[in-house]
Formats: C-alpha cells, structure tokens, sequence
C-alpha cells in the first residue's frame, strides 16, 4: 500500500493563533520540529581569518489529521520570525494552500504572510481570528489594509474552535480546487 | 593555578561528536524530494548492521510516519533527519511514499481531503 500525504500551511503573524489552530483540529497534540541554521557572516573582511558563523534554531509547530488510510494531512504552522522565508519555502512547496491568519489588533502583522503567497501564487484565504472578542473593522476594510485581491475568501473563525477551524480548513481547499478547476479549464 | 592543560577538558569533550559524523559528512540529502511531510515506513529487513542512532529513527517507522514527526520525537533537527532517512532509504531500510508535492496536486486527492475534513 502506498501512502500520500498533503500539507496546507497555518501563516500569520506573531501571536496570531497559528498553534491554537492546528491543536484545535489535529488528531495528536501538536508537535516540534526544530531547523538548526547556519549563517555565515557578511561584508567585510575578517582580518583573523577565522569564519564567523552563527545559529540559530527555528521552531515548526504541526499536526496531522489522518483523512483516509492513504492519505494524511499535516498542517505546518510557520516559524514565528517572518525573516526565515526560505523555512516558508519548505512548508509551502506543493502545499494544497495555507490559512493566513489575521489579529484586528494588528492586521499589519499579517500582511508579509498574504504578500507571500501572492507572489507565490499558493492559494491561500485571511482567517480573521475572533478569539479577541469583537472586531471594530469590517470585511472591506480588513480586506483593504492585506491589500486581499477580490478572489481571496475571507473568514471569521475562533481558532480554539475545532468546527470552526475545521470550516477554515474546508474553505481552503474549495478554494484550491475552484483555482485548480479554474486553471485547468 | 597553572597554564599547563591537565588534560582535563577531554572528558567533557569526548562526549561531544559533530552530527555530520553520523550521516558520513553528508550535509544534504540525495534525494532532494524528501519533504517535511514524506512518508516512510520500515522494511522488514536485518537491521544487525546499523548504528543505534538509524535503528532509533526505524524503531519510530513501524507505521507510516512522516519526516517531521520523527525529528520531533526524536529531537533531531530537521536537516539532520532527512540525510539520516535518505541513508535508510538508500539502504533499502525504509519505504517511502509517494509525495504529493512530486504530481500537481490533482482535484481527485483534493475532493478526498475535502470529503475526510468533512467527516471530522
């Protein structure tokens, strides 16, 4: 028997919901993954001649929800620092599309997520994160301030809520397949 | 106090060992397909031969499991774990399962995430 799995990515910005979202719906407590980076130093020259180099460990939180015998989902939630693109690049490489999640108390905290998937042309939809109770802003002007072409879907959701995080998740794939659908066409 | 080593610091040393000695230098996998998500399960094969850092990794594979599931469980990180499973599959240790990141996700897988999401 083989085995496929399929990843949809959890983005947002700091403090967003992005954990809170995958524990809600995944079928294991989320996990850890951990990426250990390398950067060598730039510009000028290092008269001792000795290489400095630094490290740093970004964290990847994910769960996992088995759909079928065959199948399995993970969703991968993005590492809290929005500087380590190419960890994006990992998680976004033949992904099904990813949830942007968005705080009203900071909408332009979410903003590199969107630009991301924009130019990467990953179907994506903003998840509006109502566990901060009330949202004073209205979907035009949520829509306006991610700069959210007319096409991206818009959802409200209490990311501590599995029905309502499953809903988002179910959002995303019709749309990934309406743009599929549409492409193919 | 004196500046002559007493030998000492060996022991502390000793204990350390770079990772890249584990996956025989190697510091990216062969197959540059493995993802994240990959699928791998072990083979029912003589495993007498292998160190007891590979037999960890395969003793997380009785099942089908991912690659980030088994860095997390087992603390290894991510970059480290994938050289480690490529050496397994290589071996003939491991099976792996076909990524979905290798086809165009198609709208048949997707109508079957749709449907499993929807049975939750």
């Amino acid at each position: 028997m083989d085995r496929t799995s399929v990843k949809i990515v959890i983005a947002g910005g700091f403090g967003t919901g992005k954990t809170t979202l995958v524990g809600s719906v995944s079928e294991i407590a989320p996990l850890t993954t951990e990426e250990i980076l390398t950067e060598a130093s730039l510009g000028v020259d290092d008269t001792t001649g000795v290489e400095s180099k630094t490290h740093t460990t970004v964290a990847l939180d994910f769960g996992r929800i088995t759909i079928s015998p065959d199948v399995v989902l993970y969703l991968f939630g993005t590492p809290g620092q929005d500087r380590f693109w190419f960890m994006w690049d990992e998680l976004a490489q033949g992904a099904v599309g990813a949830i942007v999640l968005v705080d009203t108390r900071r909408l332009d905290s979410s903003f590199p997520a969107v630009d991301y998937f924009e130019r990467r042309r990953l179907p994506f939809i903003a998840a509006v994160n109502r566990f901060y109770g009330e949202c004073e802003y209205t979907e035009a002007e949520i829509r306006s301030a991610l700069e959210l072409g007319p096409e991206v879907p818009l959802v409200w959701l209490d990311a501590r809520d599995r029905e309502s995080s499953k809903m988002a998740l179910i959002s995303l794939v019709r749309h990934a397949m309406a743009r599929l659908a549409l492409r193919s066409a | 106090m004196t500046d002559s080593w007493d030998g000492e610091d060996e022991d502390e040393a000793g204990r350390f060992v770079p990772l890249y000695i584990l996956v025989n230098g190697r510091t990216s996998p062969r197959d540059t397909a493995l993802d994240l998500a990959t699928q791998v399960v072990a083979l029912r094969v003589d495993t007498t031969r292998l160190e007891p850092e590979y037999l960890q990794i395969l003793s997380r594979c009785g099942g089908w499991i991912s690659i980030a599931e088994i860095g997390a469980y087992l603390h290894i990180p991510l970059t480290i774990i994938k050289v480690m499973v490529d050496v397994l599959l290589e071996q003939g240790y491991l099976k792996i399962g076909s990524p979905a990141q290798q086809k165009v996700v198609d709208l048949r897988l997707l109508d079957a995430v749709l449907a499993g999401l929807e049975r939750l």
